[in-house]
């Protein structure tokens, strides 16, 4: 193979280091118009005016775009996969995050747009805000949002909980020589790429569209972009594929749609980049993860079986939540292999931004938990950190938690790595653990039952 | 106001408090300089301004009247890259290669100013350059090659030799 295990230099390295490289904000086209955004200054309030006739009559300003300008206004990003949307494209008589898109102004330069926003006027009616994903239960609390209640509520078999069940959990928890429970939060994190969101939109003379997009999911965009505009893909031309960083934060179209509908309306080529102080105001950010884990163990270090509650803080909307719960509870059992288990996930609103992906959707809070625990575990135990790990992690054929057979798990390998990395030493019995199907000493009862065939993906 | 920039002679019509890279992203079409945070946090919009290192989105474009500005457009070409320049290609130095412009013109300013190949130093040198692709190794080590006096093969990369893998049974194949 030429290619495979060979190093080879960046196809776009020269681009990249001439400055040549030519990003959303580099595209010039004559008779660009700017954009500026108004955003909602409160987590939670109904709008009860919105008047834009001043601000559409300064002089510079070729289009205001409101919710009224947006054939289709409730779009999901899950839409295709069957779950309700919930989220305006800009907010009509709720805003539910500071920072919620009201509106967006193009005009002769960014400085008019941003002065034009400043001259729409709102008024807004407070209401109180819910910022703990643990206070959204509380039969008080104030509803955040108006499709799905304050939690996500329309999982398969009519259930407001995704659950998995596996094995005896009751069982593990009789048979377990030791108990360990442990609560885990982990905080929203920003991706921060150096290129904030960023959109040209052309109106071509044909009445097709050209949207230059800093997506990281080209056909996703596309695909909010017509449904928003209820237009056929044929009518709309993206162009991308140099993004200025992403880190999942560029899978939601934040930019597109309303650069594209605010073309439509003046008729011109208009860009929207976005401030960075907009950027970490309201674009999607990895959300919080609320995390309790109980786990059934035996004192020679098997994990019988883990019992798990989530909640996951998924911001006002839902966009992707669903799914990254859904993810999550694949995952709950790390890259360890647990028969019995018992887990309850919630997607719980709160007004704050809608989250998103970022590096591990779903994930990379739970392996922080996963990975903490499994250290108080085996202190607990006793026993060394790593031979606690490396009995229990997954081998071949042994299966996760939606009952996957694992054909090449590398979790013996990695585990080996990092010892040697760090200079820690193993004894030889982990040193000569492989990820091959268990048997002998590495095939307790507890796992026999689990083990799958291979196959699975 | 009259600036230089990249060795051409340029007039400015821009307001006299324009920031720099206003002027020259938007009014000369110079778009190597980014707007990473237009507040001098990133050092995306780092340029040359008479040798020294600036951040033009802080800099009024009055304050540097008949200065010579260098972005990375000035240091070197596809035909003919600077030192700098090959050594971030040859280091992997660019991801996503936002960041990458300032850091160059900073980076050359560091090794053109004798900066030694000590990765403290050049750290230092290179503080507040923000990159949220690299996690920086790369930068450090294509700086550190270039004031070692290295010279870079393009067409391939450098490889890691700290890298420590464990060979897994079967994969050879
Ligand atoms: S844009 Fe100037 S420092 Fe970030
Ligand atoms: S290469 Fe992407 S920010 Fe540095």
């Amino acid at each position: 193979m030429k290619v495979v295990g060979a190093r080879l230099p960046r196809y776009d390295g020269v681009g990249h280091v001439t400055g040549r490289t030519t990003y959303v904000d580099d595209v010039r086209v004559p008779g660009m118009l700017h954009a500026a955004a108004l955003r909602s200054v409160h987590h939670n309030a109904r709008i009860t005016r919105l008047d834009t006739g001043a601000a559409a009559a300064m002089a510079g300003v070729h289009a205001v775009v409101t919710h009224a300008d947006v054939p289709l206004l409730v779009y999901g990003h899950l839409s295709g996969a069957g779950i309700p949307g919930d989220e305006p494209l800009l907010a009509k008589d709720h805003v539910r995050y500071r920072g919620q898109p009201i509106a967006l102004v193009a005009a002769d330069t960014v400085d008019i747009a941003r002065a034009a926003c400043a001259a729409i006027e709102v008024d807004y009616e407070e209401l109180p805000a819910l910022f703990d994903v643990r206070l959204g239960f509380d039969g008080d609390a104030p509803v955040i949002n108006d499709t799905f209640g304050n939690w996500y509520d329309q999982y398969e078999g009519n259930l407001d909980v995704r659950q998995i069940r596996k094995g005896d959990i009751d069982a593990a928890m009789d048979a377990a020589d030791l108990i360990v429970s442990g609560v885990y939060r982990t905080q929203s994190v920003e991706q921060v790429p150096l290129e904030t969101q960023v959109c040209v939109a052309i109106p071509e003379p044909d009445g097709r569209l050209t949207i230059h997009t800093c997506t990281q999911a080209m056909y996703f965009s596309l695909g909010v972009v017509c449904s928003h505009l209820q237009l056929p893909m044929s009518q709309v031309k993206m162009v991308g594929g140099t993004v200025g960083g992403g880190f999942g934060g560029k899978v939601d179209t934040a930019s597109d749609t309303l650069t594209a509908l605010a073309a439509q309306k003046s008729g011109q080529p208009v860009k929207w980049r976005w401030t960075r102080e907009e950027e970490m105001l309201a674009s999607g950010n990895r959300g919080p993860w609320h995390m309790e884990i109980i786990d059934a163990v035996t004192s020679d270090g098997w994990i019988l079986g883990r019992k798990m509650l989530t909640i996951h803080d998924a911001g006002a909307y839902g966009r992707f939540s669903v799914y990254g719960l859904t993810k999550h509870s694949f995952h709950h059992t790390g890259a360890y292999s647990i028969p019995n288990l018992h887990f309850d996930g919630y997607v719980v609103f709160t007004n704050k931004i809608p989250t998103t992906a970022m590096r591990g959707y779903g994930v990379t809070g739970l392996s922080t938990a996963i990975e903490v625990h499994a250290e108080r575990v085996a202190k607990e135990l006793g026993m060394d950190p790593y031979e606690f790990r490396l009995k229990n992690a997954n081998r071949v054929n042994d299966t996760s938690p939606n009952r996957i057979a694992y054909e090449d798990p590398s979790t013996v390998e990695v585990l080996q790595s990092l010892a040697a990395a760090t200079g820690v030493e193993l004894g030889d019995g982990l040193r000569a653990m492989t990820r091959e199907q268990r048997s002998g000493d590495m095939l307790p009862d507890h796992l026999v039952a689990q083990i799958g065939s291979g196959g699975g993906h | 106001m009259e600036l230089t920039v990249n060795s051409v002679a340029r007039t400015v019509q821009s307001p006299p408090l324009s920031s720099l890279l206003t002027v020259l992203r938007e009014e000369l079409d110079i778009t190597s300089p980014k707007a990473g945070c237009e507040s001098g946090g990133c050092g995306a919009c780092t340029v040359l301004v008479d040798g020294q290192p600036r951040r033009s989105c802080l800099t009024a474009v009055c304050a540097v009247d008949g200065a010579e500005v260098t972005t990375v457009e000035g240091l070197g070409t596809p035909e003919d890259l600077s030192r700098v320049q090959q050594a971030f290609i040859h280091h992997y130095a660019a991801q996503c290669g936002f960041c990458t412009d300032g850091l160059i013109v900073a980076a050359t300013a560091y090794v053109g100013g004798g900066g030694s190949a000590d990765t403290g130093d050049i750290g230092e040198a290179l503080a507040g350059h923000y990159c949220r692709c690299t996690g920086y190794v790369k930068i450090l080590e294509a700086v550190a090659a270039v004031a070692r006096g290295d010279t870079f093969d393009t067409a391939s990369t450098a490889s890691s030799a700290n890298n420590t893998y464990v060979t897994i049974a079967g994969a050879e194949s």
